[in-house]
């Protein structure tokens, strides 16, 4: 069979619908777990060692399932507990709560780059815990999370394809459902594939300059 | 039905789709780490005309999703004359897959090999091959197996793409019985304690092989 890339021109609008679900959903996903990231981090080193040891052990479990796993106990398991959400909120529940977990880690190392004197310091200086996190110990923390909390995001990017095993309508689910109606799987995998190099190079670009950023911050320290 | 006769009623499918993904963790493993071994190998050291169009391949392939690459290998192929079984669609696009990323991991490890040792092996006399294999490789391996077990554990997980190509693996075992008895929290926790347990076995792995290695080179206690 000879490769046709003409098909493109057909199919391009329901690859472009795929396009901006995948943005969106990566968007909503980081904008999230983000916060939740943080939120694990500082309970990792909690003051209270039981409070420890069940983020670790959740930690361990939502990082050593199958995300695809996780995507179907939310899927299937938030109706059972009666809380039914369509498939792409479903799909963002999922997603955030293994993100959290991977940019808990990402934040923990960083958080852990801080000498602990700065937390005492800052006590002594009588600022509050919050503007202590906010204002100290974030602002050193971020130059050292930085370069691998932009390969998570791209990570996330490349994870949202899990979601079309939920019926989320993106890229690698809208390219499936071209191609099994017009029988032109090569080409429209190809462009997909294509889609998601360029939205891919973009976080990457972010994050080359990322990495200066922070070689720059580090140094200046 | 209680939990227990809907266990015992799914138990065979599970069981079976446990071996699957134990299969196809094993044969991934078998394939991706010579794969990785030697491309990690040229681009390190190797002529760079070979490297370069290498490292293209890797890179490209390193940002897609990687069940657009299984899409590809099973839906894609057979437009170009090749059939393939699901299982076979599976095994090739998760290779390829984890021997990129874990080409990258090994290219780390024997970059962190000093170049001057290359220069010193060939003034002595000795080929390219006898210096990998005899001098650089065994310095490199210690390094190595800490980012091989993780991508090991990274790989296994993602032996779960396997079931959106109609491979009937433990995820799609627990998918299959959780849209049957919609009974989401048995079927899908088995299944992620399947997968928590291959990857513990793989961490003890870890544990044992860094204890084992550390004895053998007598590296210093970290």
């Amino acid at each position: 069979m000879t490769l046709d890339f003409s098909i493109l021109g057909t199919v391009w609008p329901a690859l472009l619908r795929g396009t901006t679900v995948t943005i969106s959903l990566t968007s909503i996903v980081l904008l999230c777990a983000t916060p939740g990231g943080i939120a694990v981090a500082l309970l990792r080193s909690a003051p209270s060692p039981t409070v420890r040891t069940i983020v670790r052990a959740a930690s361990w479990i939502f990082r050593g399932i199958p995300p695809l796993l996780l995507l179907f106990l939310a899927f299937f398991g938030l109706p059972v507990v009666g809380l039914t959400l369509p498939p792409m909120p479903s799909a963002v529940v999922a997603m955030t709560a293994y993100m959290s977990f991977y940019f808990g880690e990402v934040f923990h190392s960083g958080l852990q780059s801080v000498p602990r004197g700065q937390w005492q310091a800052c006590k002594a200086l009588g600022l509050s815990p919050a503007r202590t996190l906010f204002r100290i110990i974030l602002p050193q923390t971020i130059p050292a999370a930085l370069p691998s909390y932009i390969s998570h995001a791209t990570e996330i990017l490349k994870g949202t394809a899990l979601a079309a095993a939920v019926a989320v309508p993106e890229l690698t689910n809208a390219a499936k459902q071209v191609f099994v109606v017009t029988y032109r799987p090569f080409e429209i995998l190809l462009a997909a594939g294509a889609i998601y190099a360029v939205l891919d190079a973009g976080l990457l670009i972010l994050q080359l300059y990322g990495e200066r950023w922070a070689a720059r911050r580090r140094a200046a320290r | 039905m209680s939990y227990y006769d809907l266990f015992i009623q799914y138990y065979p499918s599970l069981l079976k789709g446990l071996w699957t993904t134990l299969l196809l963790s094993a044969v991934t493993l078998l394939i991706a780490t010579p794969l990785a071994l030697a491309i990690a190998l040229i681009r390190e050291t190797g002529n760079r005309w070979v490297a370069i169009p290498l490292a293209i391949l890797v890179n490209a392939i390193r940002l897609l999703p990687a069940l657009l690459v299984l899409f590809f290998v099973f839906y894609a192929m057979p437009q170009l004359g090749y059939r393939l079984q699901p299982l076979t669609a599976a095994m090739i696009g998760l290779s390829i897959m984890g021997a990129a990323y874990m080409s990258e991991d090994f290219r780390g490890c024997i970059a962190a090999i000093d170049s001057g040792q290359y220069k010193a092996a060939k003034a002595l006399g000795l080929s390219h091959l006898h210096t990998l294999r005899r001098i650089i490789l065994p310095q490199a391996v210690p390094l190595a197996i800490p980012p091989y077990m993780t991508r090991a554990i990274i790989m296994v997980k993602a032996t779960s793409l396997a079931s959106m190509v109609a491979v009937a693996d433990l995820t799609a075992a627990a998918s299959r019985a959780t849209s049957i008895t919609y009974e989401p929290f048995l079927f899908i926790a088995f299944a992620g304690l399947g997968y928590l347990l291959i990857s513990g076995f793989l961490a003890l792995l870890q544990s044992w092989a860094e204890a084992k290695i550390a004895r053998a080179y007598r590296l210093a206690p970290r």
